[in-house]
């Protein structure tokens, strides 16, 4: 399963669910499965989406928020994971693209490919549901699961690398602005 | 006692007033020493503003984004120290998606510094903060702290960016 295929996966099952994605190859991919107003492209800050899901989720907890980080960035603020599992932010689902490697940057291997485990991480900062997936099956049914029950949920998704053919658009207060106006955000 | 105690966090009872006052509900924190006076104040006066402690600084500013695009007004408070922290999440997240927040920072480094690994951030936080875009005021005393706060947040979240009011070490530990 290369992150694209899983990306194209993940967003056949959604809805109207807003989905952060951390920058670099899982917003380019996550724009090639399909642009949606619901999706916020982020083109920089390595390794907050996390935390930016979080914040969305506490502030809406009526919506389910969909994150896609990666391995590489989730180990920029692993501290992310201590305070989701603190808050028991219910409504929050991160899925890591875990491919072993710093995609975006040319394939420099991260710690995931030397022993460090994601889920293991996200169980001991308290988060129960954590998973680990290896297939598209896999993923399929705990993408489902996340949707259904109460997290926050960490989906470590195991994916090969897919070298993205196209990008997001620049015009970022525009993608905030959309984005909030398709999650029914009233102007703060 | 409790009038003296209540002259010395006065400052503290007005950060929180000038929070409120601006809008904002929810204070995402990395906590210092000076701070623990407001979050105490929060805590027993403001029931309406919820809290959340960060683990880092960076961390703080990547929550208060999600927490802006869901429709909720946010503070981040921090120490001087961390606002090296933060950098990144201001200048490639908040600035650029102009994502506002009220920024609310203790300083250390300032008059009355007793600690040298305190005293170079101290001295560039204005700096830094001038030169990536973030508008700040230092609330002077007591009796003007509110209103300094309610400024830079309403200032903030008019403006759709991160503005800063720093709570100097003469305004939070007199006599230091």
């Amino acid at each position: 399963m290369t992150r694209l295929d899983a990306t194209k996966r993940l967003t056949a099952q959604l809805d109207k669910e807003p989905v952060i994605a951390s920058l670099g190859h899982p917003a380019y991919d996550l724009f090639a499965a399909g642009d949606r107003p619901e999706n916020f492209y982020t083109w920089g800050s390595m390794g907050l989406a996390s935390s930016m899901g979080l914040g969305l989720a506490m502030a809406r907890p009526d919506l389910r928020v969909f994150v896609l980080d990666g391995d590489g960035s989730l180990l920029m603020n692993l501290g992310s994971l201590a305070t989701i599992g603190w808050t028991r932010a219910e409504n929050l689902v991160l899925i890591v693209w875990d491919n072993g490697e710093y995609g975006t940057t040319g394939g420099q291997d991260t710690a995931t490919r030397h022993g460090a485990d994601l889920e293991a991480v996200a169980r001991a900062m308290g988060m129960t549901t954590a998973v680990t997936v290896r297939t598209a099956a896999e993923f399929h049914a705990a993408v489902a699961r996340a949707k259904s029950t109460p997290g926050p949920w960490t989906i470590v998704a195991k994916v090969e690398e897919s070298v993205p053919t196209v990008k997001p658009p620049l015009d970022y207060v525009m993608i905030k602005q959309r984005f909030m106006a398709a999650i029914g955000t009233r102007d703060a | 006692m409790a009038s003296t105690s209540a002259r010395a966090t006065a400052w503290a009872s007005a950060v929180c007033a000038g929070v409120h006052a601006a809008g904002s509900r929810h204070v995402v924190y990395v906590p210092d020493n000076p701070l623990s006076h407001v979050l105490r104040a929060l805590r027993d006066d403001y029931p309406d503003i919820t809290t959340t402690i960060a683990t880092r600084e960076e961390e703080a500013f990547g929550i208060a984004a999600g927490l802006f695009v869901g429709g909720v007004r946010p503070t981040v408070m921090l120490q001087s120290s961390g606002l090296g922290n933060s950098i990144n999440a201001l200048t490639s997240l908040l600035v650029p998606f102009k994502i506002p927040v009220l920024i609310v920072i203790s300083m250390r480094g300032d008059a009355g510094e007793w600690n040298a690994a305190q005293v170079p951030m101290g001295r560039a936080v204005r700096p830094i903060l001038e030169s990536i875009g973030v508008p700040h005021v230092t609330a002077e005393s007591p009796e003007t702290t509110a209103e300094s706060v309610r400024c830079v947040g309403d200032n903030a979240f008019e403006t759709r960016l991160p503005a800063a009011c720093l709570l100097p070490r003469r305004l939070t530990v007199p006599g230091a």
